[in-house]
């Protein structure tokens, strides 16, 4: 296994006036992984993956491939690439100008590459960047980053406003890209069932803090969702769930370290998806808090 | 390829190929979808997929030929149906029993069913 550090953050806090977005995260990212960070709005996704592209300025220490966004922005650019949900592009140029010029200004940027990618959608090259759909617009935006070959990607909710065909094509093509570049990925984005597959890693994340994080085949080991027979919820209950929510009418219990063979013999066994992890994490913690 | 939430997507992937190999859709011999392939097709992380093909490999159901990819070997199917044979007898008959148990199904009501 390879174990480069690609990301390091220390104590990153981020205050405005009085509360804080980050408030003291703690992350690593190694080389190769495909890390997730999930959270509702204002857990202060955006703000770490802007101040990792330095683009904000928080306390703590950063480092990204060694170097350090607040200072060294310039000379990271070269090597991070990032797709942020505010993507604007030039207007007035039409998709052919914009491919020279980023040709131009971009010295690991690979036009042919980024026709390819084009080719499979509707855009044309001689159309105007103002007649594009709003979809198209992110569709452009995301053939330019991934047609750039680039160390580490940041990707900030990047397929809002796309249509389910082109999200599924856009996780194809970046996974071919990271499988052929060993690239390090940090995606944050709401639809966390579309991406559950893809990651390798998952963070947790509230009101500026990290909640959990682990890898995803640990979380696999780890956690297992029970849906007891009527008769034996009281035996299932007294294993201590982590969790406990009713699904339609029926018990849905979240068991932490407990033995599948275990809890087969109470009724059906699954692994949590992530989107409902998350909730079981977040109720118990809060719960932690009152305590 | 479309995974379900039962099960954790390296087992989905293993019991992917488990049935091209039962349905005789791959024979032995004959290559599994590379990593890469499996990986970009499923949207699946290439880690998940070369686990999933790992515990084949440890089956001896699959073999890796250097710098060829991983090919079925020549017993795959008949270690494949022993042990699906031996998963239904554990695993599902027993259910399948109770199920029918519950529902108040005599067994020879069932077999005369055919």
């Amino acid at each position: 296994m390879n174990t480069e550090v690609v990301i390091k953050a220390n104590n990153i806090s981020k205050k405005y006036d009085d509360s804080y977005a980050l408030d003291g995260i703690d992350i690593e990212v190694s080389k190769g992984q495909i890390m997730g960070l999930i959270g509702p709005n204002g857990a202060g996704k955006s703000t770490f993956l802007q101040s990792v592209l330095g683009l904000l300025k928080t306390e703590g220490n950063l480092e990204v491939l060694g170097l350090d966004p607040r200072k060294d922005r310039h000379k990271l650019l070269k090597e991070v690439c990032s797709i942020t949900d505010v993507a604007v592009l030039p207007k007035w140029m039409t998709v052919a100008q914009l491919l020279r010029y980023m040709e131009g200004v971009h010295p690991s940027f690979d036009i042919n590459k980024c026709i390819s990618i084009l080719s499979r959608t509707n855009i044309k090259l001689p159309s105007k960047i103002k007649v594009l759909s709003r979809g198209m617009v992110v569709q452009l935006h995301l053939s330019l980053v991934m047609a750039i070959n680039a160390k580490v990607l940041i990707l900030d909710e990047p397929t809002l406003g796309l249509d389910l065909v082109y999200r599924k094509d856009f996780y194809s093509q970046l996974i071919e890209d990271y499988y052929e570049g060993n690239k390090t990925i940090l995606i944050s984005t709401h639809q966390v069932e579309e991406i559950e597959g893809v990651l390798s890693d998952a963070v947790f994340m509230n009101q500026g803090r990290i909640v959990m994080k682990d890898s995803i085949e640990s979380i696999n080991k780890k956690y297992l969702e029970l849906r007891p027979d009527q008769k034996y919820l009281d035996d299932a209950k007294s294993l201590k769930p982590l969790h406990q929510r009713t699904e339609l009418g029926r018990s849905v219990l979240l068991f932490e370290n407990v033995e599948k063979e275990k809890l087969e013999a109470f009724g059906e066994v699954r692994p949590p998806v992530i989107a409902n992890l998350f909730m079981a994490i977040m109720e118990t913690t809060k719960q932690g808090d009152l305590k | 390829m479309q995974w379900t939430n039962d099960q954790p997507i390296y087992q989905q992937v293993r019991d992917h190929v488990v049935s091209l190999i039962i349905d005789n859709v791959l024979k032995s011999g004959d290559p599994i979808p590379s990593v890469r392939t499996m990986a970009v097709e499923g949207g699946v992380n290439p880690l998940t997929v070369s686990k999933a093909y790992q515990e084949l490999v440890d089956l001896n159901i699959v073999e890796k030929r250097r710098g060829l990819g991983m090919f079925i070997t020549d017993g795959a199917k008949k270690e494949l149906l022993k042990l699906e044979k031996s998963k239904f007898l554990h695993n599902e008959w027993p259910n399948t029993l109770k199920r029918a148990e519950s529902l108040g199904i005599d067994l020879r009501e069932l077999l005369s069913k055919k």
